[in-house]
């Protein structure tokens, strides 16, 4: 580490962990507000169904309940919500799209009452033909899911895909360029397949959870979102109020992984609080998470050409993602999947398309990778499988294609700014790779690059106080990654002030600046940049005001630690702010971040996965243990390196999960596993023995000191890695995840070809 | 939303007490000790009880005893006092060791062996093991105490033999006699145990003396015995006597598909299960 960093680079303790195992922090679940009443949604027993009448008289009479909401109870008021297409009704309007929606929301003043009375509301359907599985749907003969579609609301931050939909399309991308069939002819093996990478419940130990009220004409309200000013601009648009009208404040959040991007349950308890006028608390269980938002399943038709030697020459990639009732996030999802399918490699000609499809399912949004899992599992494994058939070893195969630091991987997109090959080289020497394996073992790694940051949109604000502290106010959530750590971190280093002396208010839209979101892996980047330029304006206003109160030029007052020299005397902060101000005082510095300049370009930055496994098969139950992990964090420079370890682990934890055990599965109209002991989340036993967490610091990010952004990418590669290293040792690669023991087993039956471990 | 519907709790200080309560509310009532079933149910509707009986303060029905060649086990015994007890891990180890590895560590703490032995879960670790150890369930009711072996307890899935007005006191298991060794092994896709296998018997030198005690578990409604007679007198080395009980508990099996695997799957894994256990009756370090 360079010396000349003092607070950055050093795992300083978080700032919120004591607060956090003592049980003091608080979290949206943990306040209460005066007056506060509760609600809970009756949720559709139907997948899909017109509503004919909802009997609400028994549950609006019984003991403590104060009102049923329907949407027809608060017509004309829209209660439609949705940052890319506002097509998704808090409570359901004429119609139910899928098995677990809600339609009513009662409110009582406890939760026991509220849940009494929902088993009382009776909703009466007429039942529609429902089509669960996407593949179906895109027929031409499937139920139109959404006969009158919403246009667009049109968000130039969002890339949203193709505009004229039909069918059940909920969005199309498509990325090309390059004669793909005239190289595919050419080449000299092409392999060929299909993949599935299942829809996920991104569980978080915190469910969504919000408080609302109406506050002296103010929307106020409390909640568990990831993304608070875009669930302020979905409460404004429904209730018709100005965005100053609208306040979001976030506490910290139990885990967030993009299941909390964007808006949940926050319209819910803001219409109750609307019906009643009482402040309206929603909190939802595990299970009613699970039936709010999941990940998009993808089904993956992918071909890749090869020359002898191994160079791409053509790749193409035909995705079918299952999004659910509703636009939600998906189309992001599906643009990103598009960029991200077909590798950080160099391949002259690519055609991509992905169509994201309206199901009766529950509606699919953000998870941690966003697209870059599913697309992997099908580009990094026929990269295996293409190895394999050319003997050539698969780490040579990909060094042999991979883009060079600063190649551009997507035409006039940010050339790459960072060295894979080299990580590569760390990862696969870290695994044993080329080394002896044990029988029934295999090793399996995979290279992901994605276009991550989203949006460039951060606005900053640091307060330098009368005593020489500073505190500093975003707009940022902490999600338990630790942002709040770093982004002291990063004010205590511009400012020349010890860790201790710095305070982080975060997340409330009536009182911090501007963020546009709190995901893509951004906060570190783009939240540390325009705090670094906020700490230089701060650091601006000290000069000029030092040099008015000691009469001398500008030019003679230079920056210190701490504070300034003013003709070579010394004077901190508190000296400044003093003779400025005479009592107490203090100085403001703002800064912000936008797409321009060096941030023109996009993405912001890549994100990088490099992950592998090394894994043991028992071929006979097909239960596959992972005994080795390894990830490479290759993050410019790590602020805090034990935070950088923890994202990593946990973003390739989740992609074990999801590797292994998790999927969402439907039986007919309804989850067959919508709780968390059917539905199997990685537990602390199931991490390996053996990790490695290596960290690359080659300063070469566009953030704070040369950092990038860190937190998804150890996952991306995770399912390829697996489904490689579980390959090598069965024989056969697997298409499919999770990969549950009955799923191994078969495949070990079915044992054909023969594969080099 | 899983809210509790509304019951009226008691909490008698005595089995006295307790098996007054259960005569008089019959079927109204349901027995309560670690609630890691009956909660859950309750909380997902799928019981509906007016009143719980609480059963925990009962000091009759707690704590593991060496009664005349057997281990008495209070029926509000937790599956963290079986396997954290020192007598339990002296006397019947293989009971102990499966006991470590019931569910995770806050149902061990919460839930009994009596409550699990009652609920009748298919999915359950301990009965398989308790009809391969011949192990006895004590009921008392307004008629007085009986007993009966697990198996005959146990009548298929949630249920048993347990009268409306009765109430489980212990498990009573026998002491093995020296040389006799027990195992359990189990494999689980899921939270619950997909397949589990208990074996009971005794290898003289190299050769079973009997034919041992083999009961599958966690496949069928309830726990199944094996008919292990080819292994009476067989070479432990004897391949083909080994097989032919893996054959017969895979024949013996009726699976269904289900989350936690395909029939077919399930019914290769009562095999693959099946021959483990017996390898590790005859090596106890042959690997799981």
């Amino acid at each position: 580490m360079p010396d000349e960093l003092k607070v950055v680079g050093h795992s300083v303790p978080r700032v919120d962990g004591p607060a956090k195992v003592t049980g003091r922090a608080p979290y949206a679940l943990d306040l209460t507000v005066p007056g506060m009443v509760h609600g809970i949604a009756v949720r559709s027993e139907r997948a899909h169904a017109r509503i004919v009448s909802i009997d609400v008289e028994a549950a609006e009479a019984a003991p403590e309940v104060l009102a049923v909401v329907t949407a027809a109870s608060v017509a004309p008021l829209d209660v439609r919500f949705g940052h890319v297409a506002r097509d998704h009704p808090a409570l359901a309007c004429d119609r139910v799209m899928y098995h677990g929606e809600p339609v009513a929301l009662v409110v009582a003043r406890t939760p026991r009452a509220a849940a009494r009375a929902a088993r009382l509301v009776r909703v009466h359907y007429d039942e529609l033909d429902a089509v669960i599985d996407a593949e179906t749907a895109l027929q031409d003969d499937a139920p139109l899911l959404h006969p009158d579609r919403v246009a667009p609301l049109g968000d130039a931050g969002l890339d949203a895909g193709a505009a004229d939909l039909t069918g059940n399309l909920c969005a199309e991308s498509t990325v090309g360029w390059g004669d793909v069939d005239t190289a595919m002819a050419a080449a000299d093996l092409v392999v060929e397949g299909e993949y599935r990478y299942p829809m996920l419940y991104g569980y978080a130990m915190e469910p969504y959870n919000a408080i609302a009220s109406f506050e002296e004409g103010t929307l106020v309200v409390h909640s568990t979102a990831q993304h608070p000013y875009m669930v302020r601009e979905d409460l404004a648009r429904m209730f018709g109020l100005p965005l100053a009208r609208v306040r979001v404040v976030v506490p910290y959040v139990g885990g967030g992984y993009g299941t909390k991007s964007y808006t949940k349950v926050e319209p819910l308890a803001a219409l109750g609080a609307w019906v009643t006028g009482h402040p309206v608390r929603v909190a939802l269980s595990v299970e009613e998470a699970m039936l709010t938002t999941r990940s998009d399943g993808a089904h993956i038709r992918a071909r890749s050409g090869f020359a002898a030697d191994g160079t791409l020459l053509a790749r193409e990639f035909d995705v079918v993602m299952d999004s659910g009732a509703y636009t939600d996030n998906s189309p992001v999802v599906c643009a990103k999947l598009a960029n991200r399918c077909f590798g950080p490699y160099r391949v002259p000609a690519v055609r991509v398309r992905v169509r994201s499809v309206f199901t009766n399912t529950v509606p699919a949004s953000s998870l941690r990778g966003f697209g870059a899992p599913q697309g992997a599992l099908a580009g990094e494994l026929q990269m295996d499988e293409a190895a394999q058939r050319l003997s050539i070893d698969p780490v040579d195969l990909r060094l042999r294609n991979v883009v060079a630091p600063g190649e551009e991987i997507l035409p006039r997109k940010r050339g790459i700014d960072a060295d894979l090959a080299e990580d590569l080289r760390m990862l696969t020497g870290s695994l044993g790779w080329g080394g002896p394996s044990a029988p029934g073992t295999g090793i399996g790694f995979g290279l992901t690059a994605s276009d991550a940051g989203a949006h460039p949109t951060s606005v900053a604000m640091v307060r330098l106080h009368a005593d020489g502290s500073a505190s500093a106010a975003v707009g940022a959530t902490e999600l338990g990654q630790g942002s709040r750590t770093v982004l002291s971190q990063i004010v205590a280093e511009c400012l020349g002030l010890p860790f201790d002396r710095v305070a982080i208010l975060a997340a409330d839209t009536g009182a911090t600046p501007y963020e546009r979101t709190t995901g893509a892996s951004r906060t570190t980047t783009l939240v540390g940049r325009s705090l670094q330029a906020a700490c230089a304006d701060v650091r601006r206003r000290v000069r000029e005001v030092a040099a008015e109160v000691a009469g001398v030029d500008a030019s003679a007052v230079v920056d210190l630690p701490a504070g300034v020299s003013v003709g070579g005397e010394r004077w901190d902060y508190a000296e400044v702010l003093s003779r400025w101000f005479g009592a107490g005082g203090e100085l403001v510095g703002v800064g912000e971040v936008r797409r321009a300049g060096e941030f023109q370009a996009m993405p912001p930055f890549w994100e990088v996965g490099a992950s592998g496994v090394v894994v043991d098969v028992d071929a006979e139950t097909g239960v596959v243990s992972v005994l080795q992990l390894t990830t490479v964090g290759d993050v410019g420079i790590a602020i805090n390196p034990v935070l950088v370890h923890g994202q990593d682990l946990g973003a390739a934890t989740m992609g074990l999960g999801a590797a292994l055990s998790e999927a969402l599965v439907y039986d007919g109209e309804a989850l067959a596993n919508p709780n968390v002991v059917d539905y199997r989340v990685p537990r602390s036993s199931d991490v390996p023995d053996r990790l490695e967490l290596l960290l690359v610091e080659r300063r070469d990010g566009i953030g704070p000191f040369g950092a990038k952004g860190s937190g998804e990418g150890a996952l991306n590669p995770i399912g390829s890695a697996v489904a490689a290293a579980v390959g090598r040792a069965i024989g056969v690669f697997p298409h499919e995840l999770p990969l549950t023991p009955e799923r191994v087993w078969r495949l070990a039956q079915e044992r054909v070809g023969d594969v080099r471990t | 939303m899983l809210i509790l519907s509304d019951f009226r709790l008691h909490r008698p200080a005595s089995l006295a007490d307790a098996l007054l309560l259960r005569a008089e509310l019959g079927d109204e009532g349901a027995v309560y000790a670690g609630g890691t079933e009956l909660l859950l149910a309750l909380k997902m509707g799928v019981l509906e009880y007016e009143h719980l009986i609480d059963i925990k303060r009962c000091p009759e029905l707690r704590g593991v005893q060496q009664v005349d060649g057997t281990v008495r086990i209070g029926a509000a015994t937790t599956h963290r006092d079986l396997e954290t007890s020192p007598l339990l891990a002296r006397l019947l180890p293989a009971l102990a060791e499966l006991e470590r590895h019931v569910a995770n560590i806050r149902v061990r703490a919460a839930g009994t062996i009596g409550g699990n032995l009652a609920f009748a879960e298919p999915h359950a670790d301990p009965p398989a093991m308790l009809t391969a150890l011949d192990a006895r369930v004590e009921l008392a009711g307004p008629a007085g105490v009986r007993e009966l072996p697990v198996e005959d307890f146990v009548l298929g899935a949630y249920e048993t033999a347990l009268g409306d007005d009765e109430l489980v006191t212990a498990v009573v298991v026998p002491v093995p006699p020296a040389g006799v060794r027990a195992t359990y092994r189990k494999l689980a896709t899921l939270e619950r145990p997909t397949v589990g296998v208990a074996v009971m018997g005794e290898v003289a030198g190299d050769t079973f003396a009997t034919a041992p005690a083999v009961v599958v578990g966690a496949v069928d409604e309830r726990p199944l015995r094996v008919d292990a007679t080819p292994l009476a007198g067989a070479s432990v080395r004897d391949r083909d006597a080994l097989e032919a009980v893996v054959e017969a508990a895979r024949d013996l099996v009726d699976p269904v598909d289900d989350l936690s695997g395909s029939a077919d799957y399930k019914r290769h894994l009562t095999g693959v299960v099946t021959r483990r256990a017996l390898e590790h009756i005859v090596d106890p370090g042959s690997p799981s």
